[in-house]
């Protein structure tokens, strides 16, 4: 049972589109494209520079939903990458060892590398690498972690990043050998902040029941052009058309599962190999994930947040810094997922958690234990991997989330009909 | 899920017949158990399960059967549960043993709070309210450490089958300490300690004593609470018993029947559809 | 007297080693009252904390004496030992003696860790720190002096009691004593390194890192001296620089066994973020601005800071060169994400510069080191007999 609408054949064709526009500057001359990375992607300046972006994360997640990551990974591997190493660093450098091919997309070699260090560290040591090999110029856009409990900046951090967006637009305007249009700027930012109020709308109707869409895996699907398209007039012209559609299906009451029966959080990123697999590993039990961590990765719209035309730089600043997932604590993501599992109207919560990503996954064991024994929610915990095939093991894995699933169809049994239930009777004693 | 499967079948059949049955089909073992509707056992195997799962999950159906002498008609629903149980292709509906084990655990011993399963390649904690449902439940990560797989590493490199290494551990005066609970890299701990003229007594006292330690650790992401009920294949093993309970400083409940709990407890659920 | 720097080693191995912290807990008996707080390895301001009149000490994990009974449940199996044991030291009651955690942004893990320091530890006070990784902005400095500015407030507010800026330059000289101290052992031991062995120097730093710099420093100068008045006549071995340990230690068992299995261990960077600074911190001046343009400028290069300014293989290369080794061994922390992305980056520096090298991966728990050392004696005859 998956979704039924136009949206992910809309996001295909927009995709194909985008990657042929990366194909095309990967075999003509120019300073063309930028590297940049998802996390509070900064990608309006680059709109705005006329540059295009390039997202390794999105090239290697083509990669897995195709299950072609595997010989890229093993290629790094032998060049002296640990199977122990983020398996998204190695697909890319995988594609670097060849030349930039790949089934879907000529990759081009970048003109500047802008490493936005919005929480990952793992980003900094990918674009330092990149940089050598290349040997192209690289920018850390060092983005302060948020220390504050209550999610605020320190007096200096946004002014901080200001400048930082100022000395990169020096460099780019190198690179290109233009001027900098702050006029394109702004208009990219109100175009940003348009498709991000439609975005934000689109997250906000899943609180209906039915859910309209999953979100976390039709999510996935939308995530892509909001970071490849974001600040473009195609762009938002994609989110219109997913927003019609969505809230179409909220009037009609149409979910995306013919029954939905749990409504769960997920925490994480999905195993982009296995994404099928894994999706209807929830869905035959009527499981929709009606949020989920990882979709804020490129921001926390739903927050409220957006982009303002009138102070473009101060803007993306905050953006990077206070408004997505990853530039926050753990303990601000426990905060985000009770907020979701009470305003979604969630029962259960699925961590799914990613060797590769351990800016994700240290210390979920911990968020486990906050949810399960804390606030008493059901909570699953299981693993894979977001890029590697190798760490995906159906049978235990669908072992867990029918096991989970299970539990929670026994108990909401018990709570109904007790003369019914499937359950023991109290008292069941033994008769051996 | 799969709803149309899940259903009694809506035949006669279900009035007539008086007796369930639970199949466990595991990675290394099949266990079949039959049940009347006192909730007696009236027929149980055990068999190697094999590289033919289906056929293995029929073979223990089958001499089941013929030990409670009942025809295959006399049997109102069947549970399939283990690894292998999308396999029980005559089975009525599937079970996690999650579920299987909490209920078969609670059936043993009613007082059962917190299971504690160790399998051939699962380790897992549960935990059940006082009817035997589970509240929580927490497996192994997608390393072996204290599965029984590691156990039986250990007792390959050592030469010794997998039945004797408990017993032999309990004679351990003083424990090894293992640099690694690795399946891989145990083997390298073991050689060098035998290279140092340890005993295999302290080796393997050594040996139980980590994957006690790790186990522990595990199940506390569900809480431990009182009684503890130790089953699966490894509770076969007096050394694991042992070294669970020093480190938990509590008493274990452990059947001879702790293998069949699985299929006892698909045998409950099967029952629920008979009377 | 040969043996006098065994001795002043030995003396403290035991209780540096003791995750129960025996030291720092006779500290604070003898100091009723004071506080002592803990801070996560590599860069952490330290001279702030012993200015607001508090013991920074160095949590530098529980080797391979603590079994892990409770952090699995909180941290999954590909985390590294220390995010782990740090972890069990805090839920069975071992970070007590702390008033404080300071953690700062060297990884993923380590950043998480604050976090669930935080959730279980009530009353304890945790703070976080963002290092600049822009070394190139001129706005960098600011920043940092900034940050600086905001830990000197929380530190203070924990101890309190007020950090003058003469109190400041005063902890910055303490701190440049020690590390002066352990600067002159490392070059002796560089240059002459049957005088003074790598397991001494490592834990001779860590004194440094455990007690307060007025306990340390006399230590480690009668240590040094002790070492420069040794009788011994340099042996033939592999000269080797290690690589790769700066945040978790591998177990002092694996440290000696590198050394017996035929290795004069010339440098390292174990301990690293008590020693990174490659030279004393000027007394004058705005010292937090000295904080600040100290890290951001002259400390030793490390795969936890993102300098940009020069790769750091071609450091490591040049370190190797300068000190006339024969090989590099890269002993990283297993699941330890910062040293397995720069190996990939070094490997190919190292052999292009012709210099041998070994990789070899440890983790804290590891009680037996027969299968390490084995593969150390081979490399070492591989070099010997080529």
């Amino acid at each position: 049972m998956q979704y039924q609408g136009r949206i992910h054949q809309l996001q295909r064709e927009l995709m194909g589109r985008y990657y042929a526009e990366v194909t095309r500057v990967a075999t003509s001359d120019g300073p063309r494209a930028a590297y940049l990375l998802v996390s509070g992607n900064p990608v309006e300046l680059l709109r705005a520079m006329d540059m295009l972006p390039v997202y390794p994360e999105i090239n290697d997640l083509q990669l897995a939903v195709r299950k072609e990551s595997l010989p890229y990974i093993l290629e790094a591997e032998e060049f002296g990458y640990s199977t122990d190493n983020c398996a998204y660093v190695k697909a890319d450098v995988g594609i670097f060892l060849r030349g930039g091919k790949t089934s879907y997309a000529q990759i081009p070699r970048p003109s500047l590398l802008v490493c936005n260090f919005v929480g990952c560290n793992v980003y900094l040591h990918w674009f330092e690498q990149l940089a050598e090999y290349f040997k192209a110029p690289v920018f850390n856009l060092d983005v302060p972690f948020v220390r504050d409990l209550d999610g605020k900046p320190e007096p200096g951090d946004v002014a901080y990043l200001v400048k930082q967006l100022e000395q990169l637009i020096e460099i780019a305007e190198k690179i290109t050998g233009r001027r900098f249009d702050y006029q394109r700027l702004k208009r990219a930012v109100a175009l940003a902040r348009d498709a991000e109020d439609l975005w934000s709308e689109i997250k906000h109707l899943n609180k209906s029941s039915p859910a309209p869409f999953d979100g976390y895996f039709d999510a996935g699907t939308l995530m892509a052009p909001m970071y490849c398209l974001r600040g473009t007039e195609e762009g938002l012209h994609f989110f219109q058309e997913a927003y019609r559609e969505v809230s179409e299906r909220v009037e009609q009451r149409v979910g995306v599962l013919s029954q939905e029966r749990f409504r769960y959080v997920i925490e994480g990123p999905p195993p982009w190999p296995y994404y099928r697999t894994f999706r209807d590993l929830f869905s035959r039990w009527g499981a929709v994930a009606v949020a989920s961590t990882y979709s804020t990765v490129g921001g926390t719209w739903e927050w409220g947040f957006r982009h303002d035309p009138q102070r473009p730089l101060e803007s993306i600043a905050e953006h990077m810094m206070l408004h997505n997932v990853s530039n926050r604590s753990l303990l601000l993501r426990y905060e985000q997922i009770r907020r979701y599992l009470e305003e979604w109207h969630a029962e259960a919560l699925v961590i799914h958690s990613i060797k590769s990503c351990r800016l994700f996954s240290a210390g979920q064991g911990d968020m486990l234990d906050y949810f399960s024994r804390g606030l008493g929610v059901p909570t699953l915990l299981v693993e894979s991997d977001l890029e590697d095939p190798r760490y995906f093991a159906e049978a235990q894995m669908r072992n867990r989330i029918d096991a989970f699933f299970e539990t929670l169809e026994h108990r909401r049994l018990a709570k109904r009909a007790p003369a019914l239930k499937g359950g023991a009777e109290p008292g069941e004693g033994a008769k051996v | 899920m799969d709803s149309q499967t899940s259903k009694p079948r809506p035949s006669g059949r279900v009035q007539l017949a008086r007796y369930a049955c639970g199949v466990d089909v595991g990675s290394t073992q099949t266990k079949a158990i039959i049940m009347d509707r006192e909730r007696r056992i009236v027929g149980r195997t055990l068999i190697d399960t094999g590289a033919h799962v289906t056929r293995a999950a029929e073979r223990a159906f089958q001499h089941a059967l013929e030990q409670a002498s009942l025809e295959r008609s006399a049997i109102g629903f069947v549970v399939g549960t283990g690894y292998g149980r999308y396999k029980v292709t005559f089975g009525d509906t599937q079970v996690t043993e999650i579920s299987c084990h909490g209920r078969g655990a609670h059936f043993i011993f009613p007082g059962t709070r917190t299971v504690i399963d160790m399998g051939g390649q699962d380790a897992k904690g549960i935990r059940v309210n006082p009817s035997g449902e589970v509240q929580d439940f927490v497996m192994n990560d997608k390393c072996a450490a204290g599965t029984g797989r590691f156990l039986k590493n250990a007792a390959e490199v050592l030469n010794l089958s997998l039945d004797e290494i408990g017993d032999v551990s309990l004679r351990g005066r003083s424990p090894v300490r293992l640099s690694t609970v690795c399946t891989v890299f145990v083997e390298s701990d073991i050689m060098s300690y035998l290279a140092q003229n340890r005993s295999v007594e302290d080796i393997l006292a050594g040996i139980h004593s980590a994957v006690a330690a790790r186990t522990i650790a595990l199940v506390r992401r569900v809480g431990i609470e009182e009684e503890v009920t130790f089953t699966g294949g490894v509770a076969r093993n007096t050394g694991m018993v042992r070294s669970l309970e020093q480190k938990l400083e509590m008493v274990l409940n452990v059947s001879p029947e702790s293998h069949y709990v699985g299929a006892i407890g698909a045998a409950l659920f099967a029952l629920d559809h008979v009377s | 007297m040969a043996t006098a720097v065994d001795n002043i080693a030995a003396r403290y191995q035991e209780a540096l080693l003791d995750p129960s912290l025996p030291l720092v807990q006779a500290w604070k008996e003898r100091h009723p009252g004071a506080r002592a707080v803990g801070v996560f390895p590599v860069y952490s301001p330290v001279e702030i904390v012993h200015a607001a009149g508090m013991l920074p000490v160095g949590l530098l994990g529980a080797g391979n004496q603590l079994e892990i009974a409770y952090a699995d449940a909180r941290f999954q199996s590909f985390i590294c030992s220390i995010i782990k044991s740090t972890t069990e030291m805090a839920l069975t009651g071992r970070l007590k003696v702390f008033d404080g955690l300071v953690f700062q942004g060297i990884c993923d893990a380590a950043r998480n860790l604050a976090s669930v320091m935080a959730r279980n530890l009530p009353g304890m006070r945790v703070e976080y720190l963002h290092l600049s990784q822009n070394q190139a902005s001129p706005a960098a400095e600011d920043y940092l002096v900034g940050e600086y500015r905001r830990f000197q407030s929380a530190m203070e507010e924990l101890s309190g009691r007020r950090v003058t800026e003469d109190g400041l330059r005063q902890s910055i000289a303490a701190y440049n004593r020690v590390r002066a101290l352990v600067r002159v052992l490392n070059g002796l031991r560089a240059r002459s390194p049957e005088l003074v062995s790598a397991l001494e120097c490592y834990l001779l730093a860590r004194l440094g890192a455990t007690l307060p710099p007025e306990g340390s420093a006399p230590v480690l100068e009668s240590a040094l001296v002790a070492a420069q008045g040794r009788q011994a006549r340099p042996k033939d071995r592999v000269r080797v620089v290690v690589q790769g340990s700066f945040c978790e230690v591998p177990p002092v068992e694996l440290i000696s066994a590198l050394e017996e299995a035929g290795c004069y261990i010339l440098d390292d960077d174990l301990l690293l973020g008590w020693r990174c600074y490659e030279a004393d911190l000027p007394t004058e001046g705005d010292p937090l601005r000295s904080l600040a343009r100290a890290y951001l400028n002259s400390v030793r290069f490390s795969s936890v800071r993102h300098g940009l300014d020069q790769p750091r293989a071609t450091d490591l290369v040049a370190q190797a060169k300068q000190l006339r080794a024969d090989a590099v061994i890269y002993l990283a922390a297993k699941f330890c994400e910062p040293a397995l992305l720069d190996y990939a980056l070094f490997r190919q520096a190292l052999e292009q510069a012709g210099i041998p090298h070994l990789f070899l991966e440890f983790e804290e728990k590891m009680w037996l080191v027969d299968k390490p050392r084995n593969t150390i004696e081979t490399f070492v005859e591989s070099l010997l007999f080529d």
